[in-house]
């Protein structure tokens, strides 16, 4: 072998590399922060602000979004009651007592959910909402003229349903006492006013009906029914 | 706004020498796979080598030429390699199979065995003479480059590398006797 072959087959040792896999994994073992680095560094600075902010509201968003199947006791619930009271705020006073009895409604739905799944801790922290709600939906109903009536029927209804639903569920009663106490003094205004007026036979009957329903404690079907008479 | 500084400046660091051990890897896997003639302590000694300079040079260090940088250290490990266990350097057969293109099978077979014959008497030369083949005929490192990393005259390294040809040639045709 000359030399010049000699030196030919020395250079032919070029052909050891490294394996390429090996290569990687040692490089991200040793400059394991590289690529991290690289977008949070170079790339925030430029755009903090902008980004920030999207990123502000981009966590705000989900987390208003996660937080609206929250439950009571729940770590999101708290952003989920401060989104309501936020709503509350551009509500007229009109439609407030239907609004406060949507939220009620919403209550029993969690109270329910809890009693379905059988989550126990949850459910002091749920009763307690709930109640504060209905004291609020109270205050609120205390409000209500004739004419408004109409507004809250349905969510009555609602609620007269939802809450034996739950009451099934955790075969104990829900009190409501409150909400009672200003849907049923609703109920007698608004019968003592028909009562003034002239109703023809079937009206009578129906209003009747409405009678046997408000002595029952049946304060949803009272409604209806007297919905029926005012809006003939 | 310092610790973001800090951050920035560390990310800098990472990218240089993130480009360095992309530059250097294959270099330093292979001056240090012809010494040792093992494919797993080539690795660990090679990913050595680049800790250590990756350590030494976030901590600030001036690194004027990376590639003198990593070899010294490379060389170093080896030593230490040997040291460490009075280990003697051992010619072992197929250790990293090396892959022709050529498609003539006598040729090939006779290239390999070549090829493969040299990396296992380079092994055993003695340490001066290893790094100047490698430097020089492998790394294409000019006679003035090599001398500085030997840290010798030009002449000097051009009788070292005479020498160090010489003596690998003696080994191959000793061996093929």
């Amino acid at each position: 072998m000359t030399e010049k072959q000699l030196i030919g087959r020395i250079r032919e040792l070029r052909q050891i590399k490294p394996r390429k896999d090996w290569v990687v994994l040692t490089k991200s073992q040793i400059l394991g922060e590289v690529e991290r680095e690289r977008v949070s560094v170079s790339f925030f600075p430029l755009w903090r602000p902008a980004l920030a902010t999207v990123t502000v509201f981009g966590i705000l968003f989900i987390s208003f979004g996660f937080a609206q199947s929250s439950l009571p006791g729940d770590f999101l619930y708290p952003i989920k009651k401060i989104a309501e009271k936020s709503q509350a705020v551009f509500v007229s006073e009109k439609e407030l007592p239907k609004y406060n009895l949507e939220i009620v409604n919403k209550r029993l739905d969690e109270l329910n959910e809890i009693a379905q799944t059988n989550q126990v801790k949850k459910l002091a922290p749920a009763i307690s909402e709930f109640q504060a709600n209905v004291s609020e939906a109270a205050k609120s109903l205390a409000k209500v003229k004739g004419q408004d009536v109409e507004k809250i029927v349905e969510e009555t209804k609602k609620l007269e349903e939802n809450k034996k639903k739950v009451e099934d569920v955790l075969a104990t009663k829900i009190e409501t006492e409150e909400l009672d106490n200003v849907l049923s003094q609703i109920v007698e205004i608004q019968i003592k006013d028909l009562e003034g007026r002239t109703l023809t036979e079937r009206q009578e009957e129906i209003l009747a009906e409405a009678q046997n329903d408000f002595d029952a404690g049946n304060y949803s079907q009272a409604l209806e029914k007297i919905l029926i008479l005012s809006n003939p | 706004m310092v610790l973001e500084v800090d951050i920035r400046g560390m990310a800098n660091l990472r990218k240089i020498f993130s480009q360095i051990y992309d530059k250097y890897i294959d270099k330093i896997y292979r001056f240090v796979f012809l010494k040792v003639n093992s494919e797993e302590i080539a690795q660990d000694l090679t990913s050595e080598t680049f800790l250590r300079g990756w350590e030494s040079f976030k901590n600030g260090n001036k690194i004027e030429n990376p590639q003198a940088f990593l070899y010294r250290i490379a060389r170093n490990l080896v030593i230490d390699h040997y040291r460490e266990k009075g280990r003697t350097q051992v010619v072992s057969a197929e250790f990293a199979p090396i892959v022709d293109p050529r498609e003539d099978l006598e040729e090939k077979a006779i290239l390999t065995s070549d090829v493969d014959r040299i990396k296992q008497v380079l092994v055993n030369l003695k340490e001066d003479y290893q790094n100047v083949i490698i430097w020089h005929y492998l790394d294409d490192l000019p006679i003035q480059e090599v001398a500085k990393m030997l840290d010798r005259t030009e002449e000097a390294t051009r009788v070292l590398l005479s020498r160090a040809l010489k003596t690998l040639k003696q080994s191959i045709d000793l061996r093929n006797q």
